[in-house]
Formats: C-alpha cells, structure tokens, sequence
C-alpha cells in the first residue's frame, strides 16, 4: 500500500508539474508590457496564420493536391488580401473543432475561420467578428438508405422505430438532434468525415449536418447522398480571435464588412457563386443607404 | 491574458467521468482476455513444428501487429456492415482490439515459450507426459512466469487504446471528456483530470500485476 501510495504521490506530482507550466507560460506573457498589437505583429511576419479545418464540405477540405480550399479558406484569402495584398500569404493550420478556442488562447493562430458558431458561452472565452454566413441545420440521408425522407424519417418513428442521428460532437449536438427528430438518439463523432461515414455505412439513419453541406454533397454526389429536404436552427458563422485585442478584432471586422457591403464585395461574391452555387448571386451592393442598415 | 482556471465545472461532471472510466476498464479487460486468448493459441502455433502453422502465425502479427488501430476499428464498424456483418458498436470495438492485442500477446508468449529451457520439455517427456499434458503442466505456468513483467506492459499500453473507442461514439473516459470539453471549453481542465484518472487506472493495474509477479516469483 506504502509503494502505492509513494506511486500515486509521484503522479500527482508530475501533472501538477505540466500544470505549472501552462500557467507560467500565460504569467510570462502577462509581464511583456510592450508587446505589439497582434495586426502590428501579422503585418511584421508578412503571413497570415488562420486556423481551420479539412474535413467539412463546403467550408474546408483539402483538394487532390493536398492544398486547403473551401468557402473558409476563401475568407481567409480575403483577409490576407487586406492585410498584404496578396491572397497567398496565408498559413492553414489544421485543427479539430475542439481546438478551435484554445489554439486562439495559446497563440497558435491569428484567426479561426472554421464555421464557427457566434454563441453567448463562446463569447465569454473568446472575441467574435461580424457574422459572414448564416447556416442551418439539416438532416442529411443515404441515397440508397431505408429513408427517402424527412417525412420517411418521421412516420418511421411515429411506428415505432428507433432512429440514430449522426451529428458532430460540440456543445448543442444533442439539442440540436432532439429538435431535428424529437426521439432520435444521438451518435456523436469527433469529426464531419465521420459523420458522413456512419451515414453512408448505414451506422446512422441520419446526419445532422450544415445545410450548405447538405446542398453541396446531395448536388456533387447524388449516388450517395440525398437531402431529407429539412432543415433549421439558423445560426451565424463568425471569425475567432483572440480576445484583448481589439485592434486587430476591428480589422477583420473592417475587412469582413466591406468584402460583404463595399468596394471589395467582388471577392465574397466570387467566394460565395464558387462554393454555394450561381443560383444564389449575391447581387453588387446597392448605392445609397448601406445594405446593412436597410 | 492569463488563463483562469475553473475545475468546479469539470468535477461537476465527475460521475459522467468515472463512468465512462468503467466502460473504459470493462471494454479492456474483455477484449484483452480474448486477445490473450488468441495470443496464446497463435503463440503456439508460431512455435510448432508445422510450417503452416507458423506461416499463418506468422502473417496475422505482420498485418494486424502494424495496422494501426484506429484504421482497424474503423474497417469493423463502418466497414464490414457492407458485407453484411454487423456488429454492434461495442462489440465492433471489442472485436478489434482483441485482434490487435492478439498479435502483440502472440509475440510476448512466443518468446516466453522459447526462453523455456528444452531439459524441462524433456524431462515431461522422459516421465511419460503425453504433448497436452507437457504443454499444460510445464510450459504454460513457466511461460506466464516468464512473461509477466512484459505482459503488464502491454495491457497498461492496450488499456489506453481504449480511448480510441470514442472514435465510434462509445461513452467511454475519453468520449465523455471531450464532449464535457465541447461543452463547457474548459478544455485545458478537463484533460488534466482525464489524465489523473488514466494514470491512476494504469497505476492500478500494475500495482495489481506487480503483486502477481511478486506471488509467482521464484524463491
């Protein structure tokens, strides 16, 4: 028992020891009273770094090539347009949606654009840009599954049948299940591929998943996709930064409102037609009162 | 900006924690007793004096010993539904990691049943011990002796492949810790006592297997 004891003491010791480190590591910083401002300091590096992700159609992937594209990585052109004129000073970091907060915390990244919900809980932890989308939550089927659709899927539990709704871990995943299909249990994985994997597969009856994602996957692949033809919760989509920093917060916020309402509004459009689809043209700005306030 | 520390919304959670902790612990300890199971069959096997035998023995720790494991839970829950075989999710889990960990228990009781001295084999033989009756009596028990300490090695490292059960959405200590993290963002929090909780399961088990070294000992 003694030996046990001495065991776990060393244990206890050893994390309290990584413990120290991620909070001296925070002190140091505290202490560095002249540091400059983060857009001072992008604009020193001459490269932008964004944290997204891989996995999540249309938002970021990466194409046969092994180079990050998507709607997110669109914005994260735009910005380093801004910043230096030129699109391709910009480094991706791959991240999971769990990492989205703590690599903005640790400085791992300058900004996340990686379909971030603008929630309250969020904003408690970390600063928000304006929204530049705002999305929905479908519920995505097989083409070849036992559901055809979103009416398959309700009179199949109104019998009596237990449903699984594939969905991505995070916070709301199983409210957000509940208020799709009131019953369905919820199968939460830890990426978007995975979601569509147990879909496919059969594992699940259903994913829940974005509905600009559902759009692109049942047009792109309609041998194995299909949209159930439901979708809500709307939610907007904003940029992470790091908070204290408001310098670098109003930038975006300045880059983020004139890509979508001013001179640079040809860059989101030409985002927007190429991963949302020419049906839905976002027309040039109106003159006059500002579309936002209209 | 410094970093505030809140635990009070991880141990709030605890009892989420220690459950998924359980269903870690039962998911091993039943896929390691198959694994174990299969090791020892293939371990003989490896060792016989039929070449098919060990040809077979042989390839099954080639090809599961170096897939990784993740590639192999993914293959029997997503994979084998499309020829008709489904499993449920944990049984799919189970069902690979007992073939992961038969191939690295095959190579651990090999190389017990080889350190065996022959003179003992033989004085079995010399007594009139029939083949099962040697194989039962005299390399079995001086085999686990002999592979005890690395034994113990493997089941603390398989039974932290565990957490790659949450992969396919089973509740487990790992599961349940990234979805409180998901939840909550305390995430710095919450893998710290995730961590505490594994290395105290781990030290647990090799308390528990270091008793038994020590009880089957030689004086």
């Amino acid at each position: 028992m003694k030996k046990m004891a001495q065991g776990a003491l060393v244990a206890v010791m050893i994390i309290g020891m990584m413990f120290c480190l991620v909070s001296c590591g925070d002190e140091k910083k505290d202490t560095a009273a002249k540091k400059p401002s983060k857009l001072q300091e992008v604009l020193n590096r001459g490269r932008l770094i964004v944290g997204t992700g891989s996995t999540n159609v249309p938002w970021h992937m990466k194409n046969d090539k092994g180079e990050y594209e998507g709607f997110d990585i669109e914005m994260g052109r735009i910005l380093a347009q801004a910043l230096f004129g030129d699109p391709s000073k910009v480094e991706f970091v791959e991240q999971s949606g769990d990492q989205r907060i703590p690599n903005l915390l640790a400085d791992k990244v300058d900004v996340c654009f990686q379909f971030m919900t603008i929630t309250p809980l969020r904003a408690q932890l970390i600063a928000f840009t304006v929204p530049y989308y705002t999305e929905g939550i479908g519920l995505i089927l097989a083409t070849n599954g036992k559901y055809k659709s979103y009416d398959d899927l309700i009179a199949a539990r109104d019998g009596g049948a237990s449903l699984t709704v594939a969905i991505l871990q995070n916070a709301d995943a199983a409210t957000n299940v509940q208020n799709l299909l009131k019953g369905a249990k919820d199968d939460q994985y830890e990426n978007q591929g995975l979601v569509y994997q147990a879909v496919t597969s059969g594992r699940a009856d259903a994913g829940a998943v974005d509905l600009s994602s559902i759009k692109w996957l049942a047009n792109s692949q309609p041998d194995l996709y299909r949209d159930s033809g439901f979708g809500l919760i709307p939610q907007n989509y904003g940029a992470g930064v790091k908070p204290d920093e408001q310098e670098w917060l109003n930038f975006i916020n300045t880059v983020l409102v004139d890509c979508m309402t001013g001179s640079t509004y040809e860059l989101y459009n030409q985002a927007y037609i190429k991963w949302f689809g020419e049906d839905e043209t976002i027309t040039m700005p109106p003159y006059g009162k500002p579309r936002i306030y209209r | 900006m410094r970093y505030h520390w809140n635990f009070g919304t991880v141990f709030s959670q605890m009892d989420a924690l220690l459950e998924g902790l359980v269903v870690g612990l039962v998911l091993a300890v039943v896929s390691l007793l198959i694994g174990m199971l299969i090791g020892l069959v293939l371990a003989f096997m490896s060792t016989s004096k039929s070449k098919a035998l060990r040809i077979v023995a042989k390839w099954y720790v080639t090809v599961l010993r170096n897939t990784p494991l993740l590639v192999l839970i993914y293959i029997v829950y997503f994979g084998l539904p499309d020829i008709k075989i489904s499993l449920g999710k944990e049984e799919s889990f189970v069902f690979a990691l007992a073939i992961y960990a038969g191939a690295y228990m095959t190579e651990v009781f090999r190389a017990g049943l080889e350190a065996i001295p022959k003179g003992l084999i033989e004085a079995g033989q010399a007594i009139g011990l029939k083949r099962l009756q040697i194989r039962l009596y005299i390399q079995l028990p001086i085999m686990f002796r002999n592979v005890l300490p690395s034994l113990g090695n493997y089941l603390i490292s398989l039974f932290k492949d565990s957490s790659l059960a949450s992969a396919i959405t089973i509740a487990e200590l790992t599961y349940i810790a990234r979805k409180i993290s998901t939840i909550t963002f305390r995430v710095f929090e919450v893998w710290i006592v995730t961590a505490i909780m594994y290395v105290i399961a781990c030290y647990l088990i090799a308390f528990i297997l270091r008793r038994l070294e020590r009880r089957f000992a030689l004086p």
